[in-house]
């Protein structure tokens, strides 16, 4: 190959990567889906979801100037408010669901987007070839566990050697007494030079030392539950939402950008999916049940039930073992429930109220009993707005990556020293936020360059009564 | 000693520098308390021995262990289906109003979480401006009352059993019939919606009769309103337009008909604003000293039944400059005759911009007032007809009638509407019996009182903040009601009860709430013009006030009967001693009396909590000796009273200003059926009201008679005057020269000499300042060349770094105006209701552990007799050097770089050291765990008082604490903390919206709760703020500045406006 081919086909990538990144690209367009539109729009495009199904949209809006789908897009309700008559009449079909605004979806995302709607509907996309490819993104868990046995094995072998070193030593010494006649010379036992004084010594100093640092470490984490990962009445899987179909932390929890509290998210938000969704990937009607229990929704007419926090648990179980039969009869492909099935009709439910229901709570219905797993003491106040929206720290900061995680463990120990470690190292957002212009000083001194960053701490973030009042 | 002391002065045992109380001032725990808890019988509870000790020990350790090892599961419970409006964590305010009886205050409800737990004033209201007053405060606690009627109900002998509505309903429906003789007796009824219910329930029973009467009453003043003016209304009087305010004992600064809106405009004239250096003149006629009183530049003393002759003469001398002669009120003292005099001439000079009020229930009285303000060309200026007021409606001579008929079998049914008459009327005992005699009987009232127990059924009314309604205060300014929280108990609204009764067909009875259509349909036919009434409505709910044009006459020509009015005036009484009852700040006439708050408010001048007391005037003899009447020597010593037959016994209190030969006391005390904390409290003295020949209720009795002192003290006498005192000073016998308390105590004879010069030679202690206005202008220089030498003498700083982070972003600081300041307490409410600051109750009241983290301090000043007073709201002064922070030995209290004094409560360990070291006095302990904060049970037991439980230990009383503020355990200090939440909620806003922080983004709740704006709180760095505007007044001073402690908080110095041809 000349310089020149070479040169040809690199200038041809370089290209080709300018290109993909400015005009719609189908790639770009499945992403955009996945993060902006797939809690919502059901991903076959085929079926309704709480939005409609997306297949043929375009052709929906084929009536009006390309720009008033774009407008649509970025903001609904700015365009219901304006009158549009596209968008009264999809108003008026779908009221009150509210479509969230994306203002920051350019034009050739929204290009991307149809590309992708259009493909998928086609059956054009994915190509079938494709379908090897893996999407897993999770990364092998780091060997800590693994290390620190090495650790312990590296040790085990120096103490052996070291014991060996000092018995040869013996050895040697016995060896060279006796060639110079010494009558005191004996040999010494292995068992002899563990219980000689010295060691001893070395032992008890060691378990004072130690036990001395396992004290004041125990008693540091008295009270606290990093790693604590409680079972949960609901076998509900972040990896599954957070990871596998990207749904925004913020859609469920939605206090964080906004109050103090993250925010348990109510069962209506599981409905905006689950009102479609009716079996879960891994535990079918299992774990979803306990949802439409909770909430009273029935699966079978698509409907709520009225006056459902009156039923007892008896009527309750009734109208769930039918839809858990029902679906059992669908999967299984069967008319009728033979016994066994029935059996494992009646365990699940038996599973699905003793998890929606304890001691002080003796009704299905009403809201699902979550185990909190993040516990401050009374004595410290935390707002998550102030992290999330005015800081701007990722969530997996101090929550870990949830997005693997199955079951929800507390990932950070969320103790005071965590808290204040983060405070001096991190750097305040200075510039972007006109609050901070109160602070002229550290403004003149970032301009005479005799400071380069202010740290929290720098304006107050260590003082008791940020935390504690 | 001169007669007149113008360094100001606490008490008598301070005046007269008591060596007794000097030393007492010194420990910590005073003498007394300590004597209290030795003798207290309780304290057999508290042996224990050294097993018992071990065994403690153990568990405690254990216990310890095992809370901290395992880890409690915590349940999350969210919502089902999250209602739009509440986001968790985050407050929602609703527009409301604060009703009962007279009382109004247009409010803002704070809810978290669906719960009300502060109230703020509602600043669009043209009314209350954005102020509040303690009662409102409270108010929001009474919604958690333990006590509360919690269904429908019959009533047998004083017991309730539960019935539903619709039984209720069967039941009053089948004994009431179309010919049924009903009274409604209720309080003052203000909201025009429900008037027109009991309209419609009187349409359906026409001989029914809806009786409103007022347990203070003004009745006389609205005959005479009526008489003069053709209107049975209040006037609209204002106080910001007058230059001379005369008041007649009119409390209009804390009880009187419409108090918050009173001392918004009177402070508007109070305060001294950059160059206008003038104010109002105020002279108070009355016998004991009232809050209004205290606030005057001169008080006239008159005895309670020479009332009528000081208005007679009043009027006469008026008369006398206008032209017509009237000769009357010869009768009066002729200290007072003096004193009205230059008071006329105040008045005649100010013609047009002056202004007379009088408290009388006398209707020749209160005529002559009119017709003093008519001659001084005050109607259509102070006081205007066009915007009158109707906060107050009652007539308590229909109540009388009622009861006639009642006791000639005249009456079918009688329903009590927020009404107690069977306690705070003077023939309470006359109505307890003719109630037993009516066949059908319903109470609406919220609790068990004295009446409703009385009834055949309770049909318990909603607590305002779970109400519809509205409220026309004043002519044209309506406000509405609006439900912040879904009932809690079993009850119902009052009209719609009516309603239900009267079978209208006007409520929607399968509608969810029938009443709320109701309100909006009547709005809709009665204020509604337009074409989109639901816009209308949203609107006028989300202001909370509404105003309508109104055409009645500003000022209507006066028409009153002078000459028959000046031959009607009460004649003094030749008795030697007088009695006037009023009406206290906080429990009103004892309709407050189960709010724990509101008992443990100190009165603003007597300085009582949780009873009220005999007021004993206080005599100079000369040469610092004072004598109290009633051979009276310590305060909470037991008297004998016997007024009119009835005897009483109660606590005494040496009362300054009080006026020789008469005494006076609180009533809405010793309530026998209210709740918890009220019942038992203090002593009623309704019985010995009197009436007069119109049948109007008087507020004094003229037989009385004390016994002399017998010296016996009450038990745990909570008074807080001398509590957390500073700065008390000494004469030192040898040298005669002045000194601090605390070297007093150290002057002993062994080290005489030796201590001279202690602690600095600091012997000139700045509390507060005043100054008459005529001199303002030496006291102010003579101010700032004092200043001037404290500042030099504090250059020197404990902590030299400071200064770079004061200077770097916000640094907090607080100004209050005393001129402003009137001494309410609504502040100190407000702050409790904030910081979940507990309720002790009387016993530790008395010793000394009340937990307000801001209290009011009363100094007296000039006459020592009759003087003049300071009021100073006194809190942590968030000190840069602060002496409390040095003497931590863990470091739990310390500095912020935002200038606040920080206290973490989980790492005090309750050394108190800080207390004893904080000049201000203003650290608290929690000797208990007043509100069951602990982790452990045992420590909840109650060694506190009254109750077999803490106040706080009940769920439902919780439900009012400040989910934001931590709730302190026991063995922890606790102090203001410049309501640390609210700040820094306010810097999170202003970088949510990405702009600079400003004044309305941090406001204390002393802050938004004064009526007269006397606390402004802000950022001192940020030259734009409200606070570096008012920072920038040579009157501003700091509380004790030469102690080099460099506190935040400025005050202003006190000006006077007193007459001083009076004291010649």
């Amino acid at each position: 190959m000349s310089c020149k081919q070479v040169l040809k086909i690199l200038f041809a990538l370089v290209l080709s990567q300018v290109a993909l990144s400015a005009a719609p690209d189908i790639e770009l367009g499945k992403t955009s889906f996945k993060n902006n539109c797939a809690s919502c729009h059901n991903k076959n495009m085929k079926d309704a979801l709480t939005g409609p199904a997306l297949a043929g949209f375009v052709e929906r809006w084929a009536a009006y100037p390309k720009e008033d789908l774009y407008k649509w897009i970025r903001n609904s309700q700015a365009m219901i408010n304006a009158g549009h008559p596209k968008a009264t009449e999809l108003w008026a079909q779908y009221k009150p669901t509210v479509m969230t605004a994306f203002p920051n979806l350019t034009d050739d995302e929204i290009e991307s987007i149809v590309l992708y709607v259009n493909g998928v509907a086609a059956g054009t996309y994915p190509p079938k070839s494709a379908d090897s490819v893996a999407t897993g993104t999770g990364t092998p868990s780091s060997g800590g566990q693994a290390s620190s046995i090495w650790l312990y094995l590296i040790f085990g072998i120096l103490l052996a050697l070291a014991l060996f070193l000092w018995s040869l030593q013996n050895d040697l010494i016995y060896a060279k007494k006796t060639a110079e006649g010494d009558p005191s010379a004996s040999k010494k036992t292995i068992w002899e030079l563990l219980t000689s004084k010295s060691v001893i010594s070395f032992v008890l100093f060691a378990l004072v030392l130690f036990g001395g640092y396992a004290t004041v470490n125990n008693a540091i984490s008295l009270g606290r539950q990093q790693n604590y990962a409680p079972e949960q009445p609901i076998k509900f899987s972040h990896a599954t939402h957070a990871g596998l179909h990207k749904i925004d932390c913020n859609y469920c929890h939605d206090g964080a950008r906004r109050s103090k509290q993250s925010v348990i998210p109510p069962a209506s938000t599981c409905m905006n999916c689950h009102k479609a969704i009716k079996n879960g990937s891994k535990y079918g009607t299992a774990e979803l049940t306990k949802i439409y229990a909770s909430i009273g929704f029935d699966p079978m007419t698509d409907k709520y039930i009225s006056n459902y926090e009156s039923l007892s648990n008896e009527e309750i179980k009734a109208i769930y073992t039918k839809w858990i039969g029902e679906e059992y009869k669908k999967v299984n492909a069967v008319t009728t429930l033979s016994g066994d099935a029935q059996t494992q009709v009646d365990d699940q439910w038996a599973d699905i109220e003793s998890s929606l229901t304890h001691a002080s709570k003796p009704k299905v219905s009403g809201p699902i009993e979550w185990i909190r797993i993040h516990n401050l003491p009374d004595h410290v106040y935390f707002n998550h707005s102030q992290h999330v929206t005015i800081g701007k720290i990722e969530c997996q900061k101090c929550h870990g990556k949830v997005e693997e995680m199955d079951l929800l463990r507390q990932y950070s120990p969320l103790s005071m020293g965590w808290c204040i470690n983060c405070h001096r190292e991190t750097d305040v957002k200075f510039q972007d936020n006109a609050y901070y212009e109160t602070y002229k000083t550290y403004h003149l001194e970032l301009k005479d360059g005799t400071r380069t960053s202010v740290k929290v701490s720098d304006i107050g973030g260590l003082e008791c009564q940020k935390c504690h009042y | 000693m001169m007669k007149s002391n113008e360094n100001g002065w606490v008490s008598v045992e301070e005046l007269v520098q008591d060596r007794n109380f000097l030393e007492s001032q010194q420990s910590e725990i005073s003498p007394v308390a300590m004597d209290a808890i030795l003798e207290d019988e309780n304290l057999m509870d508290l042996s224990s021995n050294r097993r018992d000790f071990l065994k403690v020990l153990g568990f405690g350790i254990s216990a310890a262990t095992l809370a901290s090892c395992e880890i409690p599961v915590k349940r999350a419970i969210p919502y089902v289906i999250a209602p739009d409006e509440i986001v968790p964590g985050i407050a929602n305010y609703y527009a409301s109003s604060f009703v009962n009886g007279g009382d109004y205050c247009a409010v803002l409800v704070k809810t978290r979480e669906g719960r009300p737990i502060k109230l703020e004033g509602n600043p669009s209201s043209k009314v209350t401006r954005g102020g509040t007053s303690a009662r409102v405060q409270a108010s929001v606690l009474s919604l958690y009352d333990i006590n509360r009627l919690k269904s429908a109900a019959k009533i047998q002998n004083g017991q309730a059993t539960e019935i539903s509505w619709q039984e209720l309903d069967a039941e009053l429906t089948g004994k009431l019939n179309a010919g049924s003789r009903i009274r409604i007796i209720g309080s003052t009824q203000m909201s025009p919606t429900a008037q027109k219910a009991v309209q419609e329930f009187c349409v359906k029973y026409p001989n029914t009769k809806h009786i409103q009467y007022d347990a203070i009453s003004s009745a006389a003043l609205l005959q005479a309103v009526q008489n003069s003016f053709g209107q049975r209304v209040i006037p609209d009087y204002r106080f910001d337009q007058a230059e001379t305010i005369v008041s007649f004992n009119a409390d209009f600064l804390g009880t009187w008909i419409s108090p918050i809106e009173y001392a918004s405009q009177y402070a508007k004239r109070r305060t001294l604003q950059g160059a206008n250096l003038s104010m109002s003149r105020h002279y108070q006629v009355e016998a004991q000293m009232s809050m209004t009183g205290s606030n005057a530049d001169n008080r006239i003393l008159v005895r309670p039944s020479e009332q009528g002759s000081a208005i007679a003469y009043l009027y006469s001398l008026i008369a006398a400059k206008a032209g017509t002669s009237a000769s009357a009120g010869a009768d009066l003292n002729d200290k007072a005759k003096k004193a009205l005099t230059a008071a006329a001439e105040s008045l005649w000079a100010n013609k047009g911009k002056s202004l007379v009020v009088s408290a009388s229930n006398n209707v020749a009285e209160q005529t002559l007032v009119l017709a003093i303000n008519s001659l001084l060309g005050n109607i259509g200026t102070t006081i205007g007809f066009n915007r009158a007021s109707f906060q107050r409606q009652g007539d308590e001579r229909m109540l009388a009638e009622a009861l006639k008929e009642i006791n000639a079998g005249q009456v079918d049914a009688v329903f009590l509407w927020n009404a107690n008459p069977c306690y705070d009327l003077p023939n309470a005992d006359e109505w307890a019996q003719a109630l037993g005699k009516v066949a059908t009987s319903v109470s609406f009232n919220t609790i068990m009182d004295e009446s409703t127990s009385l009834c055949n059924y309770s049909a318990p009314d909603h607590h305002f903040l779970e109400s519809w309604g509205d409220v026309e205060a004043k002519r044209g300014f309506l406000s509405l009601m609006q439900p912040t929280i879904q009932p809690i108990f079993k009850t119902r609204q009052s009209p719609h009860s009516l309603l239900v009764w009267a079978g209208s067909a006007n409520l929607v009875t399968g509608s969810d709430q029938p009443y709320y259509e109701y309100l909006k349909a009547n709005w809709r036919t009665s204020y509604f013009s337009g074409t989109d009434f639901q816009s209308f409505w949203d609107s006028a709910l989300h202001n909370g006030v509404f105003e309508m044009e109104s055409s009645s006459p500003e000022a209507p020509a006066f028409a009153g009967n002078v000459t028959e009015a000046l031959g009607n005036v009460s004649k003094p009484s030749s008795s030697t001693n007088e009695i006037s009852f009023y009406e206290p700040i906080g429990v009103g006439a004892g309709q407050y009396a189960n709010n724990p708050w509101l008992q443990e408010l100190p009165d603003p001048v007597m300085r009582t909590a949780w009873g009220n007391y005999l007021a004993c005037t206080v005599s100079f003899d000369g040469d610092r000796r004072f004598s109290a009447e009633n051979g009276v020597k310590e305060d909470g010593e037991l008297l004998e009273v016997k007024i009119a037959g009835s005897s009483y016994t109660l606590g005494s209190v040496k009362q300054f200003g009080q006026m020789p030969g008469t005494t006076s006391v609180a009533l809405g005390y010793g309530r026998k059926q209210a709740g918890i904390c009220g019942t038992g409290i203090g002593t009623d003295f309704n019985a010995s009201l009197t009436t007069d020949a119109n049948g109007f209720t008087q507020y004094y009795n003229t037989n009385v008679e004390i016994a002399a002192s017998a010296g016996k003290i009450e038990k745990h006498f909570a008074c807080v005057q001398h509590h957390h005192t500073m700065g008390v000073t000494a004469i030192e016998k040898s040298s005669g020269q002045k000194i601090n308390a605390d070297e007093a105590a150290l002057v002993d004879d062994a080290f005489k000499g030796v201590t001279k010069g202690y602690q600095g030679s600091l012997t000139k202690r700045t509390i507060f300042r005043h100054s008459h206005i005529s001199e303002i202008k030496e006291k102010t220089e003579a101010l700032v060349k004092e200043r001037k030498g404290h500042q030099h003498l504090n250059e020197q700083t404990l902590y030299p770094g400071h200064e770079y982070l004061y200077n770097a972003g916000h640094k907090w600081g607080m100004h209050i105006d005393l001129n402003a300041c009137i001494g309410c307490g609504t502040c100190a409410v407000a702050c409790m209701a904030e910081n979940n600051v507990p309720v002790v109750g009387k016993r530790e009241v008395s010793r000394h552990h009340e937990m307000t983290w801001l209290r009011i301090d009363r100094y007296y000043y000039g006459d020592v007799e009759n003087p003049n007073v300071v009021y100073q709201p006194m809190m942590c002064q968030h000190c840069e050097n602060a002496p409390c922070e040095n003497v931590c030995p863990v470091n739990a209290t310390n500095h912020s770089s935002e200038g606040l004094n920080q206290m973490a409560y989980n790492r005090c360990v309750g050394t108190r050291y800080c207390a004893n070291n904080c000049p201000y006095k203003v650290r608290r302990f929690n000797w208990y765990d007043f509100t069951t904060a602990d982790l452990f049970p045992g420590n909840h037991k109650n060694l506190a008082g009254e109750t077999d439980k803490p106040y706080y230990a009940e769920n439902l009383v919780r439900m009012v604490l400040n989910p934001d503020v931590t709730v302190r355990s026991r063995g922890v200090i606790e102090k203001c903390s410049f309501c640390v939440q609210r700040i820094q909620e306010g810097k999170l806003s202003a970088k949510k919206s990405q702009r600079k922080l400003i004044d309305t983004d941090v406001r204390t709740a002393c802050q938004t709760a004064c009526p007269t704006g006397a606390i402004t709180f802000g950022d001192s760095n940020n030259p734009e703020s409200q606070l570096s505007k008012k920072l920038d007044n040579p009157l501003n001073y700091l509380v004790l500045e030469e102690v080099n402690v460099a506190s935040s908080v400025n005050y202003t110095m006190k000006v006077n406006n007193r007459d001083h041809s009076i004291d010649a």
